[in-house]
């Protein structure tokens, strides 16, 4: 640490270094803090939460029942001890609240004016945060499973919806109707990403275990078909041609710099895909844990110098090296099916929801203070240690 | 830490749990807790093997496990850590959080440990909640998600309350529901119900005109009663005797006939039930007079007889046969007599002629009081008692009890013979018989067949003494050859009905009239092997010859019986069945001789005839006792039977030693001194090894602490499906149906409307 400073003192080192490092260590050191809460509004399984892009302050969060929630994450209190405030509820007794569970919802990228939700009512409202009224509502056939705006897009505005029908809508903000289908999929559409390098560029996940890659401007259809055999047409059988995994693929994620591409199976598998070409990569990560029918929010870490992945794996968050496959550690503290999880990339926090109603933050815990200085204040801070955490005291009794 | 203390724990952790016990030792406890106060490793340990305890698929150790954990938990801030960082899997494995891991049997301990597991959760939560930030979410998880109620304690008792209100309120709604019918009925039935009982006192009055109903309390105080036998007015000579009973025996406990001397008795029987049948009575006239010599010459046997078995009625039974004799000597029958009788135990009332409607509507109401009115009567008194219902109903129930109870004690006292009318009427009646002639005694069904029975107990057995008599009329001949010293007996009615009886019974294969019947064809009388005491047994012996005669069926042979046969053994050829082209040398007729000697003779088989093995092993048994097993030549136990002594040594030397020998050898096998529970006596006193172990048979089991889980598992239920899904049942089902398919398939494979189904 003291190299790196040196280093960033003399300018020796690009100032991304020091802030990797730093991101680094503080990602490895995730944990389940007591100091972080957030409240507790769900009365049943949360589906989906989405923090802003703009001030990394608020977040969204979707549940079984209907209700959407906006949480502050900034604590102003000064002290470390914080529980993220609800600021607003959409809540049942509200007459525009989702009918069904809410499956994603996401914040404008550039605007914390709006937002987007879509639920298994059919419909995907947009919202305007300030009256927590729906400005718009799409209506469909089918269930909704998922929906993405491009967070980088400057020339469009559009909404990519994955519903039941296997053909995927674009609905335009602009004009507030549905402008395109995408034909290609044989089932569901569980899972649609924009890629977050080029702002046309699509990526769709579907329940015939295929994921196609478009480019919204051609009319024709895909760009391409990810295949977990990479062409190989010897190791594929005649049905398993072009498919990404086997069984339903529920979960999409771009890599913070849009250069790749993972994938989650129904087949308990997790790949990395070159987003380019859409080689698979064959990184590999063991079992993940995946029976979830419906669309699995994962997510990859930002500014870290070995980037890290965050899967749910049941009742626990798995963390990955992005491109070594290896385990990093298991984040424990759900008591039930973890579906979705956010990276806050400012803080290097992660937040992740689950069907027992809880979202819980995991907070890098700090180094514990070094020896020189628990020296230095060894006669006030032990002594206050152990009166602030008496519950920490082991309590031999001396008959024992 | 030290590999002692480690194995030492682990030691105490499988006893603690193994314990099956509700608490912990504390002893075992404290010394765990002074191992773990060592160092964080211990904890550590400690923590693996409570954890993997936990995950035992038993609640009781899971409930042990979850003791120890609970004492550490509020003492080490380590194994706290450890245990809340696993808090889910703790949580599923202790209060069943996973409704797909339901909590393993035993039911009352899964509960147990689930109740307290809450409990504890909760207490932790309060303590601990605020440090340990899994554990609070934990607590909340169970609070909101899986809605467990944790005020349970207060709230259950609030709840409860309620719960027993309701059911309080719900009950007595029922009761009074009850009563209010109970009472209705109560209305509607007394008036019959008294009725019945009047109708009962007059007929009891009428039956013993100084026994009324309200006397019957005094009846079991009074010792005894000395009335004039009711049967001087009907003119029957023959006061109660013993032929109920005899007829019962007959019937039921009849295994052996051998000599002829209960002949006379039968004929004396019969005499009696002559008069009860009149219109029967003129056939067996003439046979009468002949039944009654044979019973004088049998008359001194058949007391002895009675003195042996009936004390209580002994005096009457005299008493008859005085009469009896009287009647025959005198050759009258007096209608002026009057007998006074000392009925020791209470009254004998006998069913005759004259009070046979009486008796069987005493019968009739006897059976209503007992099937229907105290039934009835019981229940309202049972519902009065139950519902606290008014003084003057249960009052008024209990009378009715009471007077019915009285009339079936008095039913009772007066020990009424009633006439056999079982078969007579239905056979559905055949209980009653035995409820009414409760005042014999039940002679116990004899097993087997008993080739020794002395002369003067053969009697007793109720037996017809000649195996002709009562065997099927087919066998009636050889009885009328019977020496000139026994005349034709008496083919009364009721003699006949007897015969008859015993025919139906003899049909009857799983009745032993019929294995009687079999023995009695096959075997040579017993009286014959025996020093032939009379004469005639021999000589019908001889006359049974001619039934063993083999009987053949009719055939060829017969039909041609001492005929030559025209043309037996010859085969007519018919070449061509054409009407006019005719081979030309044919020779239409060919004798056979093979075929003519066929037509005049006959096979018959020879099998043998069945005897029924007698001797019985007689091998000395482990417990004193001689085998008795009775198979023909080899005992599956002790090998070849061989003749022995009573108490079960052989009696040929070469037998005895070779038992001997074998004895010999299995001593040798495992010497008396090994032997296993001595063995284990010394080994537990010196502490060295004799490998014992060797001869323990069976798996001890491991935890013999623990309840058994597989215990349970024997219920009908389990037994059936052990049955029903054993392996080869399965297979020999499977088999039976693929056979069925591959039939059809054989049959109409290639007929499409059948080849799809």
């Amino acid at each position: 640490m003291l190299g790196f400073l040196t280093a960033r003192q003399a300018g020796l080192d690009d100032p991304l270094r020091l802030r990797r490092a730093e991101s680094t260590r503080r990602v490895l050191s995730l944990k389940l803090n007591p100091d972080r809460d957030v409240d507790r509004i769900h009365g049943n399984g949360i589906n989906t939460i989405d923090i802003e892009a703009i001030e990394g302050r608020y977040m969204l969060s979707g549940g079984a029942d209907g209700v959407i929630v906006i949480y502050d994450l900034e604590n102003y209190s000064g002290k470390p001890q914080y529980t993220c405030k609800a600021v607003c509820t959409v809540g049942r007794s509200s007459q525009n609240v989702h009918k069904f569970s809410v499956e994603t919802v996401q914040w404008y990228p550039y605007d914390t004016g709006m937002f987007v939700s879509s639920s298994f009512d059919k419909t995907m409202k947009v919202w305007d945060t300030e009256t927590l009224k729906p400005a718009e509502v799409f209506e469909f056939e089918g269930n909704v499973y998922s929906h993405h705006l491009s967070p980088i897009a400057r020339k469009h505005s559009l909404i990519a919806v994955g519903t039941k029908n296997p053909k995927i809508q674009l609905c335009d903000l602009k004009s507030g109707s549905r402008i395109h289908v995408l034909q290609g999929h044989r089932a569901e559409v569980l899972s649609v990403r924009w890629s977050p390098r080029y702002e046309h560029i699509l990526a769709t996940a579907s329940a015939d275990s295929k994921v196609k890659v478009w480019d919204v401007r051609r009319a024709s259809g895909s760009l391409f078909t990810l295949d977990q055999h990479s062409g190989d047409k010897s190791k594929a059988s005649s049905e398993a041609v072009n498919t990404a995994h086997n069984g339903r693929v529920n979960g999409l994620c771009f890599t913070g710099d849009g250069l790749y591409l993972l994938t989650t199976g129904t087949d308990d598998r997790m790949r990395l895909w070159n987003s380019a070409t859409g080689e698979n990569t064959l990184v590999n990560y063991g079992k993940v844990c995946n029976d979830s029918r419906k669309r699995l929010q994962f997510t990859v870490s930002r500014g870290c110098s070995p980037e890290f992945v965050f899967v749910p794996c049941g009742s626990s968050i798995a963390v990955y090296a992005l491109h070594t496959g290896e385990l990093v550690t298991m984040l424990r503290g759900h008591y039930n099916n973890v579906d979705c999880c956010e990276f806050h990339p400012d803080y290097q926090e992660l937040y992740s929801g689950g069907k027992d109603c809880n979202i819980l933050a995991w907070v890098p815990v700090l180094r514990a203070s070094d020896v020189e200085e628990e020296l230095h204040c060894a006669n006030t801070g032990a002594a206050g240690q152990s009166s602030v955490n008496p519950a920490f005291q082991d309590a031999w009794s001396d008959e024992d | 830490m030290e590999l002692s203390q480690r194995d030492r724990l682990s030691k105490l952790v499988e006893e603690l749990t193994t314990s099956g016990q509700p608490q912990l030792n504390q002893d075992k406890m404290k010394e765990i807790k002074k191992i773990c106060k060592v160092s964080n490793d211990c904890i550590d340990h400690l923590y693996h093997l409570v954890m993997s305890q936990l995950n035992q698929e038993h609640s009781e150790i899971r409930l042990s496990a979850f003791q120890i954990t609970s004492e550490l938990f509020s003492r080490s801030h380590h194994f706290r850590m450890l245990l809340v960082d696993n808090f889910q899997e703790f949580l599923e494995l202790t209060v069943e959080t996973d409704s797909d891991q339901p909590l393993p049997p035993p039911k009352e301990v899964a509960r147990k440990l689930r109740s307290l597991a809450i409990q504890t959760v909760q207490s932790w939560q309060a303590s601990y909640g605020t440090a340990y930030k899994k554990l609070a979410l934990g607590y909340h998880f169970l609070k909101q998600v899986k809605k467990v109620d944790f005020q349970d304690a207060e709230a259950r008792t609030v709840a409860e309350r309620r719960r027993e209100e309701e059911r309080q309120r719900r009950m007595e709604r029922i009761y009074k529901e009850r009563v209010e019918t109970a009472c209705r009925d109560m209305e509607e039935l007394q008036q019959e119900i008294e009725a019945t009982l009047t109708e009962m006192e007059s007929c009891m009055k009428l039956l013993f005109p100084e026994f009324s109903l309200t006397d019957i309390q005094t009846v079991n105080s009074s010792p005894s009663h000395s009335v004039p036998a009711n049967h001087c007015p009907s003119g029957d000579e023959q006061p109660c005797c013993s032929r109920d009973l005899r007829d019962d025996r007959t019937g039921e406990g009849s295994r052996e006939e051998k000599t002829n001397c209960g002949t006379g008795k039968k004929g004396g029987e019969d005499e009696g039930m002559t008069e009860e049948k009149g219109g029967k009575r003129n056939d067996g006239e003439e046979e009468k007079g002949k039944g009654k010599k044979e019973r004088r010459e049998v008359e001194g046997e058949e007391e002895e007889e009675e003195e042996d078995e009936e004390g209580s009625i002994e005096e009457e039974e005299e008493e008859t046969f005085d009469e009896d004799l009287f009647i025959r000597n005198s050759g009258l029958i007096s209608h002026s007599y009057s007998l006074d009788l000392n009925l020791n135990p209470g009254f004998h009332l006998k069913e005759t002629e004259d009070n046979e409607v009486v008796v069987s509507t005493v019968i009739d109401l006897h059976r209503l009081i007992t099937t229907k009115h105290l039934p009835a009567v019981q229940g309202w008194v049972q519902v009065f008692t139950k519902a606290g219902a008014e003084q003057q109903l249960l009052r008024r129930a209990l009378d009715l009890k009471r007077s019915l109870e009285a009339a079936l004690q008095k039913h009772k006292e007066l020990h009424i013979d009633y006439k056999t009318r079982v078969r007579r009427v239905m056979k559905a009646t055949d209980g009653e018989d035995d409820d009414e002639d409760d005042d014999f005694d039940e002679v116990p069904e004899k097993e087997g067949y008993e080739p020794h029975i002395p002369e003067h107990l053969r009697a007793d057995y109720g037996l017809d003494p000649s195996p002709s008599t009562s065997a099927a009329p087919v066998t009636r001949k050889p009885t009328a050859k019977r020496p000139a010293a026994l005349p034709p007996q008496p083919l009364s009615s009721s003699s006949s009905r007897c015969l008859k009886r015993l025919t139906e019974e003899e049909q009857d294969p799983t009745c032993a009239a019929a294995t009687l019947r079999v023995l009695r064809q096959t075997l040579p009388l017993h009286a014959e092997s025996s020093s032939s005491t009379d004469p005639s047994s021999s000589q019908s012996s001889s006359d049974q010859k001619p039934v063993d005669a083999p009987v053949v069926p009719f055939g060829l042979d017969l039909y041609y019986w001492g005929q030559e046969q025209p043309n037996a053994g010859k085969i007519i050829k018919a070449a061509s069945q054409h009407q006019f082209w005719v081979p030309c040398e044919v020779e239409e007729e060919v004798e056979n001789e093979q075929l003519l000697a066929e037509s005049r003779s006959r096979y018959i088989s020879f099998p043998g005839s069945f005897t029924p093995v007698t001797h019985h092993c007689r091998a000395p048994l482990g417990n004193g006792k001689l085998c008795q097993r009775q198979d023909r030549l080899k005992c599956p136990f002790h090998g070849r039977i061989v003749p022995r002594d009573q108490d079960g040594r052989p009696f040929r030397q070469e037998d005895r030693l070779r038992e001997e020998q074998e004895e010999r050898r299995r001593r040798e096998e495992q010497p008396d001194w090994r032997d296993a529970e001595l063995m284990r006596d010394i080994e537990a006193a010196t502490g060295e090894n004799l490998s014992s172990d060797r001869v323990r048979k069976g798996k001890k089991k491991k935890f013999p602490n623990l309840s058994d889980l597989k215990l349970n598992a024997n219920t009908s239920r389990s037994r059936l499906e052990k049955k029903v899904f054993n392996k080869s049942t399965v297979r020999r089902v499977a088999q039976v149906m693929s056979k069925a398919d591959r039939r059809k398939h054989e049959k109409f494979s290639n007929q499409f409307n059948y080849a799809l189904n």
